[in-house]
């Protein structure tokens, strides 16, 4: 196989060995031994690396999307990351309710359920921090944490219904999660609406929304105008959820239950009782972060204020590999994204909406980490192909390359093609087919030919229609990919056509 | 000559066990060789790298005298090769002939007028919109180039033909380059196509017929049973013509009929001038049917003997590398008090009919009660009712004075009950749990395992531990105590599933199929270990399919049918031909048998 996965189980093994020598002597030092044995372990090394390799690859595939829109990507990621580092209050202002919605969506996912309504059960818990917050007059100190914690009972018992749904009534819970989140921003809507109970009618224009929350409820603020205490909130839950998880009993049970339900009941263990209650504090932690939220930034319930952090919390859980600290640089990671974002739309004027798709390719590329997988297989697969062809394989190797050089020419010069509908079409028709050639020339299969005959047809349409709608830098370019790619053409099939008659004169 | 030659097979996996060491292997063509071995001696992966599921690190395969590379199955069957996996690949609710063409949907040969039709009207459809978004003259350029394409793409499909060898056309070298867009068109013109499911039920049927092997083509998968799913599998090769057939643990699901049934079809292939490869562990199967018999030992080739030459003791000898015995020496049973007590036990199935009509039985201290009968005569509705898992009926059940009659999982569990599950994978084993984790399983919540106050946390360090003295006592195989138990074989995992269980230290155990699938070495092993708890004083319950077993550890057998016990025998007084019969549910015969 490849070299990384076997160096990894190295030191994991070393790792381990360490550990158990050292075990009856440092007995004190467990906590950091039970982090140095985590970041030694195998599998949790590939998940970073992988994690990290689809962060790139998307960052890469963004770059030729911005470059065929015509922007100039180097200076929008110079300002994405000058954004996000020059505002670091602001980034984790961004990822304090992310952080928990992450959470919520990722331990409902470890005991193997789809959380999908956090987005509700944050509406529910923001509504019942708002409603304690104004309403009530409790000290400081006590005022928050009470509507924190009126929040994450709310938010708990807006979970607690699919949970019991589910375990009691069979219903999926990925339906009745989302269907409950959107009738509970409905609610909501409607309980702070002109026929609600809390609508504030202190103002001259009838915003849906409630009064202002009492001082004493508002999380004060750190060090600058956005960051508030609610990332402490966030941090601590990051702790707790870790430890429910990994180190009680009751997580052991929520997690044996979801992976395998039958082994489960087999061993004793409830699995209703499971099932809902892990749907409840999944709720709990979602309405925590719509409390803290309202608490911190907002200081009032506004109708519809989320801006789809309950589904971003899937995004992130998916990101972070649904482990608690995962979770935790996953949500970072994506308010430096957001934070930067608009600094990027500022400075280097590549709209807001360019954020939004490099989150959905980081996303695609971390749930499909057999895309990269195969790519490294087969990578290492080729490279001892061609190490073992007697005569270095130049037609293989040149038709390898000119596909992958195809790729960015025909997504490049798409920008150069501005106003022509049919010349963007066929450049990008030419990139596709180059992309989907060069994954064929390397998984050598026997498809080469074909799929070389239509690109390099491609490229020489694409010459001609770039030649009658008089763009001449596309008809020169496209003309010579396409006369090389005959070229190559020729040649591979002759080492194609000697193979079958080798074969031939075996048999 | 040889029809499978595999040279030099060596295969490591990711996790750095290496399944295979340098194996060569040559199989004769028209044979049937047996390849032995225990549990994770690497048999499965070197017939995987066979078939082209796995790809092996070193190595080369050659069929029929020339050298080949299996990227994947696919690359196999087009050598002729088929494999029938332990655990059936087949999709529950097709039905038979679906499940058989499945991955080569019959279609016609060649591109047909309607696929053509498709693609010209698809042209016409885009020549429409090209004229509704885009300036005239450029919508006028557009439309002539695909028109132009598509008569280009007439022509070709007029031309082509199939049968003719690349680039060998009349037109030269651009012919060839239109080839390749013609045989393009022709694939997505046949994908288009639906699937002719006529001429593949008739050819079904005509496999099934010659070869012995009676099915009905239309059921549906989910209703027939596993002997007749097998020789679905088998059709399904057959199917695709092959002349080399890979059967993995063929027997391990079936009935004793089963058996000899598919022996009989197995013996038909070989009239037939096919090459059989039989996987197994059991040494009964490669003595009746195998030419020559190869034995793998810890990834290694120990060798390869006629079946002439050799004996099960021998064979037995090779896999495990020592000399096995196959008898458990036992001391006679000293029963004292009554630990279970079932009384008149009515339990409905899952499909809701009466499963278990009536049970009573007593388990002693000290004793095993072995329950003999063929699958699905009540046993597992009988063992789940006794530990939880399933309402009854009506009926008591009794633990050493204690009723637990409907009580949960986790009561029985705490008066005393340990329970070997018949399914490993789906009951006993968490797979997507570390051993650690599973071996704590079903004690998660008592001491050493959990700590604090109301015992709410795990003690992690003490479960690793258990785990580590656990995993040494037992041998079990495993790189780390933290591996997934997914990572372990078939056997491993069992001898996982029975550490734990004889750790509760139980006063009654329930062993449901405790060795299916296993090999000889840990078989013995286990059933010492059955034994020694049974002179330590617990009571078993010992339900299994292998009379052999019931046979040899139990101090009473009781055989089961149609979910009545029809009678208690004792081991020494009885037969195996007796308790056959009355496997059978021949009470006439029982008659005339006892007296």
């Amino acid at each position: 196989m490849t070299e990384f996965p076997s160096t990894g189980e190295g030191t994991s093994e070393q790792g381990t060995a360490k550990g158990g020598e050292s075990n009856p002597v440092g007995y004190l030092s467990g906590a950091p031994q039970a982090i140095i044995a985590k970041l030694t372990d195998s599998r949790f090394q590939k998940q970073v690396i992988w994690t990290i390799a689809s962060i790139i690859l998307a960052l890469l595939v963004s770059a030729v999307i911005m470059t065929m829109a015509g922007y100039d990507a180097g200076r929008a990621f110079a300002y994405l990351l000058v954004g996000a580092l020059r505002e670091p209050g602001r980034v984790l202002q961004f990822a304090t309710p992310l952080i928990l919605t992450g959470l919520a969506v990722a331990l409902a996912f470890k005991c193997g359920l789809f959380n999908i309504g956090a987005e509700g059960q944050l509406y529910i818990g923001s509504m019942a921090a708002a409603v304690v917050g104004f309403t009530i007059s409790w000290p400081y100190l006590a005022h928050p944490i009470l509507c924190l914690f009126v929040a994450a009972i709310c938010g708990g018992i807006y979970g607690l219904i699919p949970g019991l749904l589910l375990a009691y009534r069979g219903a999926h819970e990925v339906v009745t999660t989302m269907m409950l989140s959107y009738a509970a921003i409905a609610l909501t809507t409607w309980l702070v609406g002109p026929n609600g109970f809390w609508m504030d009618t202190a103002g001259s224009e009838l915003i849906p929304q409630t009064p202002l929350l009492q001082d004493t409820a508002i999380l004060p603020t750190i060090g600058g105008p956005y960051l508030h205490w609610g990332i402490f909130v966030a941090i601590l839950a990051v702790f707790v959820v870790d430890y429910l998880i990994n180190r009680t009993v009751l997580g052991y049970e929520m997690r044996a239950v979801g992976l395998n339900r039958d082994a489960a009941e087999y061993a004793g263990i409830n699995s209703k009782k499971n099932v809902a209650l892990t749907l409840t504090f999944s709720g709990a932690l979602a309405g925590l972060a719509g409390g803290g939220e309202i608490m911190g930034t907002y200081n009032r319930f506004i109708h519809r204020w989320s801006p789809g952090l309950g589904w971003d919390g899937i995004t992130v859980a998916v990101l972070g590999g649904n482990n608690p600290w995962g979770v935790l640089g996953g949500a970072i990671f994506f308010a430096a994204l957001r934070v930067g974002g608009n600094a990027m739309q500022m400075d280097a004027h590549v709209p807001i909406e360019m954020v939004s798709v490099i989150q959905g390719l980081i996303v695609l590329f971390v749930a499909a980490p057999r895309a990269i997988m195969w790519m490294q297989n087969r990578g290492v697969e080729y490279v001892e192909w061609v190490k073992s062809e007697e005569k270095l394989p130049l037609d293989h190797l040149f038709g390898i390359i000119s596909s992958l050089v195809g790729v960015f020419i025909s997504f490049g010069l798409v920008s150069a093609s501005t106003g022509n509908l049919l010349l963007s079409v066929s450049l990008l028709l030419v990139g596709v087919v180059a992309i989907a050639a060069f994954a064929i020339f390397l998984a050598k299969r026997r498809y080469i030919l074909p799929i070389f005959t239509i690109l390099s047809i491609a490229w020489l349409l694409t010459a001609l229609v770039s030649f009658f709608t008089g763009i001449l830098l596309v008809t020169v370019i496209a003309g010579v990919m396409g006369l090389l790619s005959i070229t190559d053409l020729l040649l591979l099939r002759r080492r194609y056509q000697d193979r079958n008659i080798v074969k031939e004169a075996e048999s | 000559m040889y029809a499978v030659e595999l040279e030099n097979i060596s295969k490591t996996f990711s996790g750095g066990v290496q399944a295979n060491r340098n194996i060569t292997l040559r199989i004769k063509k028209g044979e049937v060789h047996g390849l032995l071995g225990e549990n994770g001696a690497g048999k499965s992966t070197l017939m995987n790298v066979l078939y082209g599921l796995l790809q092996s690190d070193d190595g080369r395969i050659i069929v029929n005298g020339s050298e080949v590379r299996f990227n994947s199955p696919h690359d196999a069957i087009a050598q002729k090769i088929g494999m029938v996996h332990q655990h059936f690949k087949l999709i529950p609710t097709l039905t038979v002939a679906e499940n058989v063409v499945l991955g080569m949907e019959p279609k016609s040969s060649k591109p047909t007028k309607s696929g053509l039709g498709t693609i010209v009207l698809l042209s016409a459809f885009s020549i429409i919109l090209m004229g509704l978004f885009l300036p005239v003259e450029q919508a006028l350029l557009g439309a002539l180039i695909l028109l132009l394409s598509v008569v280009i793409l007439y022509h070709i499909f007029r031309m082509t033909n199939p049968s003719e060898r690349l680039g060998l056309n009349r037109l030269g070298r651009l012919g060839f380059v239109l080839e390749q867009i013609g045989s393009i068109i022709a694939t997505l013109s046949q994908n288009l196509m639906p699937i002719g499911y006529g001429d593949a039920i008739e050819k079904i049927k005509h496999i099934a017929e010659e070869n012995g092997l009676d099915i009905d083509p239309m059921a549906k998968v989910e209703d027939i049973s596993v002997g007749l799913q097998q020789r679905v599998e088998i059709i399904k090769t057959l199917y695709r013509e092959a002349d080399i057939l890979i059967l993995d643990e063929p027997t391990s699901v079936l009935t004793p009929q089963e058996v000899d049934e598919l022996f009989v079809t197995l013996e038909r292939f070989r009239e037939a001038g096919k090459t059989i490869i039989l996987i197994t562990h059991k040494l009964r199967e490669p003595m009746a049917l195998c030419d020559r018999i190869s034995v793998l030992r810890d990834g290694e080739l120990v060798g390869t003997v006629e079946k002439a030459g050799t004996s099960p003791e021998e064979l037995a000898q090779m896999m495990v590398g020592r000399l096995v015995v196959f008898r458990v020496e036992k001391t006679p049973a000293a029963p004292s008090d009554v630990v279970l007590d079932v009384k008149n036990l009515e339990v409905l199935d899952n499909r809701n009919l009466l499963t278990v009509k009536g049970i009573s039985i007593q388990v002693r201290s000290g004793e095993i009660l072995g329950i003999a009968g063929v699958q699905g005569n009540g046993q597992t509705e009988l063992v789940e009712a006794i530990v939880g898992l399933r309402k009854l009926k009506s009926g008591s059940v009794r633990i050493a004075g204690d009723d637990i009659t409907g009580a949960s999982p986790r009561k029985v569990r705490a008066v005393g009950v340990s329970h070997i599950p018949e399914d490993r994978q789906k009951r006993g084993l968490v797979l997507g749990f570390t051993v650690e984790e599973n071996l704590a399983l079903g004690q998660q919540y008592l001491a050493p395992y959990a700590k604090g106050p109301l015992t709410l946390f795990l003690d992690l360090e003490s479960i690793q531990n258990i785990s580590q003295e656990t995993i040494d006592n037992h041998s079990i195989k495993v790189l780390s105590s933290k591996s997934l138990a997914s990572t372990l074989s078939g056997g491993n995992q069992q001898k996982v599933i029975v550490a734990r269980e004889l750790g509760t230290k139980p006063r009654l155990l329930i062993a449901a199929q405790p060795t299916r699938g296993l090999d000889v070495g840990a078989t013995e092993f286990i059933h010492k270990e059955l034994i020694s708890m049974r002179d330590a004083g617990v009571a078993i319950l010992l339900v299994s399919a292998e009379l052999d077993e019931i046979q040899t550890l139990s101090d009473r057998i009781a055989v089961i049918f149609d979910g009545k016990i029809m009678a208690i025998r004792n081991p020494a007084e009885t037969t195996p031909n007796e308790l056959g019969l009355l496997m059978a549910g021949h009470e006439s015969n029982l008659e005339e048998v006892s007296a």
